[in-house]
């Protein structure tokens, strides 16, 4: 009997055990219930926090984004350090590439020149849906996303911003792109020599609007923009008068050849090949010293790594008092103010395009290193060039002196002065002390020529003799010869060219990299 | 001066004229000033002739008015340097200016005397700041430096982030000459005042080793030894080599005025260093001591 009673009680148990197991499904059934329900309405109340303008799980948009006046601040990827670490920010960036991982979603954010590593993990704030679509994304969309800034113990050495990283809370698209791009930006952003055959910068000029938000071209157009600003405020220091000067000119200035025309009514005019006349015309109202920044055409059919068709020209003319060097020592003290300003302000812009093309940094020398013609003659024969004494200098002989010059006194920025007479524009002032050479400079930069300056005839009659010389038709430049004959200050000046500055400053080997939208025989647009 | 006066203790009388007679006096006290003052500048020229031994290398020491410069022709340049090609023959020198080449500074105004030099002071990119006095340590700038083409020799100081002193020259044939001591007697060479004796040479290349290695750290042992081996040397003879000036004492008297201290040497130090400052070549260091 007790076998049976003990069977019976096994049995007992056994049932038992098989309601509590079935108890325990059921609470645990009820348990997943709950949470499902939970999470559900967590997603409803997120949909209902959301302000009215954004949906986050479809992609509906509203374009024209002017719904609401909210003053939400959003901060910059740049400003992203380790002092906001805990803060929870907003940010407007750009998907700079995606990744997902499982229940994570690695983003970059992008903004200019600016990059930094973004979180998004499955858990109390974003659902598995959320982490999909933040996944799914396409690249180059700008959204906005709120996020914690946390501090990584481990620099994160792809991004621009390396001791942080944000975990993402919420995102919402702000302006979404096309999945297919033109041009991968990180193609346009690897370093040369590491693909395809086809010639980099003009697959990257075809796809200019892509290739302007590169945090490279971000950095060299910013630097440029400084160049600019650096000149005008040195010589604004130094008492010059910035003037506008008219492009659409009655004559050619420089000569004949390569100049544009323009039909003007009901005959034709040129787009000016440089503001020289105007700046001498300046002089003699008596304005002393002025500068202008301006447009320059040359239709030049060259198709060099340096020239273009239109650039920017920053020009100088000034009136001296004694001897042209006076002006000679502005123009490069101007010059040496820049590099100096560029070197202070602009390092972040600097250091990114080294990442991209890497170069050696821009030396030279306070005051300028000055050689004359005849020195650099000597030097170039030295190394076993033949040139005549007044032959000009050939492009592979001007690399060759600044590589001599570089050598010798470390400098990548230096004047050559008092070259030979015969090759040079009509209007130059020969040299009082040797005819066969004139008062006039080159100034170059990493061996390439960036200004061509000199002192200009000032009497009417030398100019109308040189002009002779020339075999010019002195009615074509009466009006220029008539500026001269009541009374003229002798002076002198130069100018350069914009993106030409640029690309030598920086190291760069192709000007259309400096020009934001390049003119050159070949290529009309964007 | 019981000169009769007409009016009160005033040297003026009423009408604001004073009297002839105190002018008189007044001159002449002012003419014995004046012969005094001469007397005293003679007095003080002749002591230094009879102090300072003599110095072959520099005819300029007993009249203290406008250097005689001795330009010797460009044959002695060329037979030196090679032959001019038309080119400024420039001589380039990089010197930090935590560590200014004092010694090149004194070889510079004796090459001014011999030779038409263009100096010129730049500062290089890679130092930001450098106090005044080394921007114009190669005195006023020339009145004809618009014209290179007018002067014999080239000489450029380029204030540079550099560890050690450097000269260049001709880049294509010669390689760059590094620390103070070699550039020293490189320029030394080109006023062709060697010592013809290869003993004297011997003994002053040995001098300028031990001023240069040797009297670098103040306070040091060496540094005492050093000047214990100057002092006797000095004893015996005006200058370290003997009756010659030469560069052993250029170098070594701005080593000793560079480690400072000068004020408690031994006698025959600050005799030799008087002698030394009183060439006028030690002029363009003193602003530099400071």
């Amino acid at each position: 009997c007790c076998v049976v009673s003990s069977c019976f009680r096994a049995g007992e148990e056994e049932q038992q055990a098989q309601s509590k197991k079935a108890l325990k499904k059921q609470q645990k059934e009820a348990e997943k219930a709950a949470k499902k329900a939970e999470k559900q309405a967590k997603l409803v109340s997120v949909r209902q926090e959301t302000p009215v303008v954004f949906d986050v799980f479809s992609l509906r948009l509203c374009l024209s984004l002017s719904w609401i006046e909210a003053d939400r601040p959003l901060v910059r990827v740049q400003d992203l350090t380790p002092e906001k670490a805990e803060q929870q920010i907003w940010v407007r960036a750009r998907i700079h590439t995606s990744r997902a991982k499982g229940k994570q979603c690695f983003l970059v954010l992008r903004h200019q020149q600016f990059t930094v590593q973004a979180l998004l993990a499955v858990g109390d704030r974003a659902s598995k849906q959320m982490v999909k679509f933040a996944a799914n994304l396409t690249k180059e969309s700008i959204i906005d996303v709120e996020a914690v800034v946390k501090k990584v113990e481990q620099k994160i050495e792809s991004c621009s911003q390396q001791d942080v990283e944000l975990h993402v809370e919420r995102i919402f698209v702000i302006s979404q792109s096309e999945a297919r791009l033109p041009l991968q930006l990180e193609d346009a952003v690897r370093p040369e020599g590491e693909g395809d055959e086809v010639r980099k910068v003009d697959l990257i000029i075809i796809n200019l609007h892509r290739n302007l938000n590169t945090t490279t071209s971000q950095a060299i157009f910013r630097l440029q923009s400084g160049i600019c600003q650096l000149f005008r405020d040195t010589l604004i220091n130094k008492g010059f008068v910035e003037i506008q000067t008219p492009k659409i000119i009655s004559a050619a200035s420089e000569g004949g050849a390569n100049v544009f025309t323009v039909s003007y009514f009901k005959t034709s005019a040129y787009l000016a090949q440089s503001p020289q006349l105007y700046k001498q015309m300046c002089i003699c109202a008596d304005f002393d010293k002025v500068f202008c920044v301006g447009p320059v055409f040359r239709a030049e059919d060259s198709n060099t790594h340096r020239h273009l068709t239109e650039f920017v020209g920053l020009d100088i003319e000034m009136a001296f008092n004694y001897h042209y060097h006076e002006v000679m020592d502005s123009i490069t003290d101007t010059m040496v103010q820049i590099f100096k300003g560029l070197c202070d302000r602009f390092q972040t812009e600097i250091q990114t395009v080294n990442k991209q093309y890497p170069s050696e940094p821009f030396k030279f020398l306070e005051p300028t290193l000055r050689l004359e013609y005849k020195e650099a003659v000597a030097m170039l024969k030295a190394a076993g060039v033949e040139m005549g004494d007044e032959e000009d200098l050939s492009t592979p002989n001007e690399k060759l002196l600044g590589r001599l010059v570089k050598e010798k006194y470390d400098t990548d920025f230096y004047v050559l002065d008092k070259y030979p007479l015969a090759v040079r524009p009509f209007y130059t002032m020969p040299d009082p002390n040797n005819p066969k050479y004139s008062n006039s400079y080159d100034m170059f930069m990493r061996g390439e020529e960036i200004l061509s300056g000199a002192q200009r005839i000032h009497d009417a009659q030398l100019l109308t003799e040189r002009a002779m010389h020339h075999s010019i038709d002195l009615e074509k430049i009466k009006a220029y010869i008539d500026s001269f004959r009541y009374g003229a200050p002798p002076h002198a000046g130069g100018g350069i060219g914009l993106e030409r500055v640029t690309m030598l400053y920086l190291g760069l080997h192709n000007v259309r990299q400096t020009s934001m939208f390049p003119r050159d025989p070949k290529r009309l647009t964007p | 001066m019981d000169h009769i006066r007409k009016d009160g203790d005033d040297d003026d009388d009423m009408n604001g004229e004073v009297d002839p007679a105190l002018k008189a006096l007044e001159e002449r006290q002012d003419e014995v000033l004046r012969r005094l003052y001469e007397l005293k500048a003679t007095v003080d020229g002749l002591a230094k002739t009879v102090t300072t031994p003599d110095a072959d290398l520099d005819a300029s020491t007993l009249s203290r008015g406008p250097a005689e410069s001795v330009f010797r022709g460009t044959a002695d340049l060329d037979s030196l340097l090679g032959k001019d090609l038309g080119a400024l023959r420039d001589i380039v020198i990089n010197a930090n200016p935590a560590h200014p080449p004092l010694s090149l500074l004194v070889l510079h105004a004796l090459l001014c005397q011999r030779y038409q030099v263009l100096s010129s002071v730049h500062v290089h990119s890679s130092v930001s700041v450098v106090p005044p006095p080394l921007l114009s340590c190669l005195g006023p700038r020339h009145i004809d430096s618009y014209a290179r083409q007018r002067f014999q020799l080239g000489f450029t100081l380029i204030w540079k982030d550099v560890s050690k002193l450097q000269m260049k020259f001709n880049t294509q044939s010669m390689c760059p000459i590094e620390g103070e001591a070699n550039v020293a007697r490189f320029l030394f060479r080109l006023l062709s005042a060697e010592p013809q004796d290869p003993l004297a040479a011997t003994q002053m290349d040995c001098w300028i080793d031990t001023a240069v290695f040797q009297l670098a750290e103040v306070g040091s042992k060496e540094h005492a030894a050093v000047l214990r081996s100057l002092n006797s040397a000095l004893g015996c003879s005006p200058w370290l080599l003997g009756q010659e000036f030469s560069l052993a004492d250029i170098v070594c008297a701005c080593c000793v005025l560079r480690a400072g201290q000068t004020t408690s040497a031994a006698a025959n130090i600050q005799r030799w260093l008087k002698s030394c400052q009183n060439l006028g070549h030690f002029d363009c260091v003193n602003p530099l001591l400071q």
